[in-house]
């Protein structure tokens, strides 16, 4: 059984110069891909990884001490905050969200408490749709 | 007889396509455009109501609240216009609200589970309930997301909440052979510690490359090859940079959580042990309630089905079930394929549960 084509005798193919390319790309990457998986999946690369990441953190610590101490030293200087006082200030204002939230569910609770023992008919509060 | 001839279209669509290329590249995508107004925020997290478009009498009564994962933005809710599942929830008769836990700042660097569950999740939970006027509702955690409102759905069983959904949640850490961060955050090799007394927080770049490595040949040459093989289909384009944006727009996660997460999880498995203290509580699944819909996505690599599918044998809920679908941890909620598999059965689940 011969199978139909379109291709009528005499037609000219396209050639598109990327297609042998893109095959010989894709028939590559499947394996590269499970091998790749496979390595991170393993111990060794955990251990690697892991290394690397403690030998830069260790490695940069002293720079990054150093860095700090100069940089609050400077900005005291400077009379400026330093990125710590900031993050007492952004602290310290959470804590007062904290209470003007607290603040704001007693007042639903008092808006609730005053509509439920209302009347029918006066003051219910207009649902939102 | 067919000869060959030499393409010439393909070479002179270069310079187009590598514009193409360099727009999609250096440029964001619109995402998350759904319309919606914030009614609550604490620190950096807000609390946002998405603007219904079915009219109050036919809606759902019972509100649903998203809550998606700490390092990540939730615009993978709402990718994009017609692909967007807060748009189908909303279109469906959902009153949808999001949770958006913004990115921590150095000052937030002790922020931890018990923070966000008992401090901003009640509090986000108490305004949705005096927005919505129902003091019922829907949770729907993603990924990290569902950590977070599995905690909070074991500690406050009474609060109200009548539907959890569960998704892709790493919640099960016993079969570490089966898990890839299991191994690379082994105290063997990984000091956290260590990484926080560097940082304040886990950096989102540690983050992003962490999920990249998993798949390494798909992520840093595999999907650009995607991109580059359709760049002649603006739909594909556009979907392909709407989820490049969202995936290169990570943020960091904050210290105390991530040091939970390691720690309390990856390495002990106290929140399936229940063993697992929050703010001096215990946190016991088995007071867990609400009707509970685990969604598992089969070829997950990042939380590989055996950490979700054992919760249901651990909670106290009597109406639950799991719902197993072929894809991994992002395709079955923003894969070209959600709007007809995954966003129906999660809308006839909660459709029959929400009234």
């Amino acid at each position: 059984m011969s199978e139909k084509t379109n291709e009528k005798p005499g037609s000219q193919e396209s050639y598109d110069p990327f297609e042998s390319w893109r095959k010989a790309r894709d028939a590559g990457m499947e394996a590269w891909a499970k091998t790749m998986v496979e390595y991170v999946n393993s111990d060794a690369y955990s251990q690697a990884s892991g290394a690397m990441l403690d030998t830069y953190l260790t490695g940069s610590a002293p720079f990054r001490e150093m860095l700090e101490k100069i940089m609050v030293r400077a900005l005291d200087q400077l009379g400026m905050p330093s990125r710590a006082d900031f993050a007492s200030i952004a602290r310290r204002l959470t804590n007062i969200e904290i209470r003007l939230d607290d603040l704001d569910a007693k007042l639903d609770r008092m808006e609730a408490s005053r509509v439920e023992s209302a009347p029918p008919g006066t003051g219910r509060k207009q649902k939102e749709s | 007889m067919a000869s060959a001839t030499f393409d010439c279209e393909q070479v002179n669509a270069i310079p187009h396509r590598l514009r193409t290329l360099q727009d999609v590249l250096g440029t964001r995508a619109a995402i998350a455009q759904t319309p919606k107004q914030p009614i609550w925020t604490l620190n950096k997290a807000t609390l946002y109501r998405y603007i219904p478009v079915v009219p109050a009498p036919k809606r759902h009564r019972v509100p649903l609240l998203l809550v998606f994962a700490l390092m990540n933005r939730p615009h993978i809710l709402d990718l994009r216009r017609g692909h967007s599942f807060v748009e189908f929830m909303i279109n469906r008769g959902y009153d949808v609200y999001l949770l958006d836990w913004g990115s921590p700042g150095i000052e937030d660097q002790d922020l931890d589970f018990g923070d966000y569950t008992l401090e901003y999740m009640p509090r986000a939970i108490r305004k949705l309930k005096a927005i919505s006027g129902c003091r019922e509702f829907s949770l729907l955690g993603w990924c990290i997301g569902s950590i977070l409102t599995t905690i909070y759905a074991a500690l406050r069983p009474d609060d109200g909440l009548r539907n959890l959904i569960s998704l892709t949640a790493p919640l099960d850490f016993s079969n570490k052979e089966s898990i890839t961060f299991a191994r690379w955050t082994d105290e063997k090799y990984f000091d956290v510690e260590k990484v926080l007394a560097a940082f304040g927080n886990m950096p989102a770049e540690m983050i992003e490359y962490g999920a990249k490595a998993l798949k390494p040949v798909e992520n840093y040459v595999g999907n650009f090859l995607k991109l580059w093989d359709n760049i002649d289909d603006p739909r594909l384009v556009d979907a392909w940079h709407a989820m490049y944006t969202w995936v290169t727009d990570n943020i960091p996660m904050a210290g105390g959580a991530f040091r939970q997460l390691i720690i309390d999880l990856y390495r002990e498995n106290r929140l399936m042990r229940n063993e697992l203290v929050i703010r001096g509580e215990r946190v016991d699944l088995k007071k867990l309630r609400a009707n509970l819909m685990t969604v598992i996505a089969e070829d997950d690599h990042i939380t590989p089905p055996c950490q979700s599918e054992t919760l249901p044998d651990q909670v106290g809920s009597v109406d639950k079930e799991t719902f197993r679908i072929p894809g991994g941890h992002i395709g079955i909620m923003a894969g070209s394929r959600a709007h007809q598999s995954t966003w129906p059965h999660i809308d006839a689940w909660l459709a029959a549960r929400s009234d």
